[in-house]
């Protein structure tokens, strides 16, 4: 059990619906989640069950219709759009499918985006870019195009872009499903060393049941709600 | 530097740095607007070119006697005993006179006259300006570029460097004006003024060769200041029945040339505006196609925290860098296209006045703003879309 003064995210009596043609489609009804900090969750569940809402509210890009959702000591459905953004530059780094990377700049400037956010001086910028591009282990191709890299590179610069701001949440959507087996672990081993070494909690969405297996826990997600939890074996 | 500035400094980097996947259709819009800049700017140099032929013509230290309440040259008439008693005054009337005395004045009158170009025949109507000696002097920036000035009495023409290459006229040629055939014995620069068009002469060889005995139409005296004008005219009302009114030479010119350079311009800018509303539509297609083609883009760096200032920024900064471009097309093309282009039209006195377009600095500044009014305004509606994507987008867009 995780005592509540550990708790990271937590989800309160969270609902949400989309109106589509009029009509209310109900995502989620009281979801509860806690998630303790330092912890590595996969979520998996079919499609249309809710993972990517799930994902949008806790990125702070979507807000629930009624109840709370908190993370560390922020409260994201009480907080405008601009605070939202301005939270996630601080505090959270995003790991998208399709990598996202600008394609017009370099693997460098690509990293450096989420530093453009804060106030850090160029020269900073730079270290901290070479060092998170050294962790990912793309020292020597700063200056390289998206377009020059394979899948598993392109996926290994969004990381370092999701960690070169130090944020403590990283936010992962299926980040290997776009990736062959061997890319996929890499990519999955680099995750754990994150969670691991330097302790940052990571929720994934997958339906990989081999990536789901190198998180701590897997919460299975069917029509808005969590119907079973497995744990990793210690 | 605020973080706020730089989200913007980067949005417009990467907006213009993806420019070549849409570049066909960001010089469609470059083109369009360029269009526009050319339209305006060629009409009004047209304008800009005709009323500085016409201020080039006029000084403000010459005076322009008129009679019989006309307002121009032509249907003016001065009769010869009101000149003579001008003449006669002693006293201060704010003109200049002679080492003797005598009041330093020309008297002219101007006939239009129909003649044949060397080249091909055309006839057309032109300026021919009988004057007293004095007259050449009379005008300030006039200098003889070929042969010399005509002699008195004599059937010899001094031709204006602009009509004289409009009809192939050279010194040494004999040319057909009326009944008489003359002898060009000169050709003058006036720096592209109005004089540049007309053909001076004698003024009693032109009297006595287009039947026009005792004819006066104009007087000009040099004045000792421009304020010397209302002394001259004080002077005129004590003279005869035969209403007369003096206007410096300047005054005179810039009234022809005010109704001709209203009327281009009442022409240009409903023409430019129609233009400009089309071009502005393309502008506005352009940026959303823009948007459209950067959707997975700005909302990936919306996701990672970028503010809606800094994606509204981005976007119209690429629209008014685009007009920009147009604008800048638009006004070199107008440049070599349009500037010192030879035009002519109808002058005041029924004749053929010669011009030169010219884009000036504010034709360039007028034509420019107008342009990039169009890239900011078009830009408006596709910057503001831009702050309002999804950022589910991002999520789960392929980019």
């Amino acid at each position: 059990m995780t005592g509540a003064q550990d708790i990271y995210i937590q989800l309160e009596s969270v609902s949400k619906a989309y109106r589509v043609a009029g009509q209310a489609i109900p995502i989620f009804s009281n979801l509860d989640l806690a998630i303790p900090r330092g912890d590595f969750v996969a979520v998996m569940g079919p499609s249309g069950s809710g993972k990517s809402t799930l994902l949008n509210m806790l990125a702070g890009i979507d807000r629930p219709d009624a109840g709370r959702v908190r993370i560390g000591t922020h409260h994201l459905d009480q907080m405008g759009e601009a605070a939202r953004g301005s939270w996630r530059a601080h505090h959270m780094g995003i790991v998208f499918q399709f990598y996202n990377l600008l394609p017009m700049l370099t693997a460098a400037e690509n990293v450096e985006l989420p530093l453009l956010l804060k106030p850090v001086s160029a020269r900073e910028r730079r270290l901290r870019v070479e060092r998170v591009l050294d962790l990912v282990g793309l020292s020597g191709r700063e200056r390289h195009y998206p377009g020059m890299m394979s899948g598993g590179q392109q996926q290994r610069v969004g990381i370092a872009r999701a960690i070169v701001a130090d944020p403590g949440l990283l936010l992962c959507d299926e980040p290997t499903g776009d990736l062959d087996r061997a890319s996929a672990d890499d990519v999955l081993d680099m995750l754990q060393t994150l969670n691991q070494v330097l302790g940052k909690t990571i929720l994934m969405v997958t339906h990989d049941p081999q990536a789901a297996r190198r998180a701590k826990r897997t919460l299975h997600l069917d029509k808005g709600v969590f119907i079973e939890e497995s744990r990793a074996a210690e | 530097m605020s973080t706020l500035i730089r989200q913007a400094g980067f949005m417009v980097r990467v907006n213009l740095l993806s420019l070549p996947r849409r570049l066909a259709i960001s010089l469609s819009m470059a083109l369009s607007i360029a269009l526009v800049v050319c339209v305006l700017a060629g009409f009004l140099a047209l304008a800009k070119g005709f009323e500085r032929a016409l201020a080039g013509a006029g000084s403000p230290m010459v005076a322009v006697i008129l009679g019989g309440g006309a307002q121009q040259e032509n249907g003016s008439d001065i009769p010869t005993e009101t000149i003579r008693a001008l003449q006669a005054t002693t006293g201060d009337i704010g003109v200049v006179r002679d080492g003797a005395g005598r009041i330093v004045s020309s008297r002219e009158v101007v006939v239009a006259v129909d003649v044949s170009t060397v080249a091909d025949q055309a006839v057309r109507t032109v300026a021919v300006r009988g004057m007293d000696g004095a007259g050449a002097t009379m005008r300030d920036q006039i200098v003889v570029s070929q042969g010399r000035l005509f002699a008195p009495g004599a059937r010899e023409i001094v031709v204006g460097d602009q009509l004289a290459t409009a009809l192939g006229l050279t010194v040494g040629r004999s040319v057909r004006l009326g009944t008489i055939d003359w002898m060009v014995v000169g050709r003058f620069s006036a720096h592209g003024s109005a004089f540049e068009s007309e053909i001076w002469a004698d003024l009693d060889a032109v009297r006595a060769g287009f039947d026009r005995q005792n004819e006066v139409q104009s007087l000009r005296l040099r004045l000792m200041e421009p304020s010397g004008l209302m002394l001259l005219q004080a002077r005129l009302s004590t003279l005869g029945t035969v209403p007369l009114v003096a206007r410096t030479e300047a005054d005179l010119y810039a009234a022809q040339s005010e109704r001709t350079t209203r009327l281009i311009r009442l022409f240009a800018w409903p023409l430019a505006l129609l233009m400009a509303i089309g071009a502005t539509a393309g502008a506005l297609n352009t940026m959303m196609s823009s948007v459209s083609d950067r959707t997975v883009e700005i909302a990936t760096v919306r996701a990672l925290g970028f503010q809606r200032f800094a994606a509204f920024i981005g976007t119209w900064v690429e629209a008014v860098f685009l007009a920009a471009v147009g604008v800048a097309s638009g006004l070199v093309v107008s440049w070599l296209g349009f500037n010192g282009w030879q035009a002519s039209t109808i002058g005041a006195n029924n004749t053929r006045l010669a011009f030169e377009l010219s884009v000036t600095s504010d034709v360039a500044v007028i034509a420019g703003l107008l342009g990039l009014a169009i890239g900011a305004l078009g830009g408006l509606i596709p910057a503001f879309v831009a702050t309002r994507l999804p950022l589910t987008a991002a999520l789960r867009a392929r980019g």
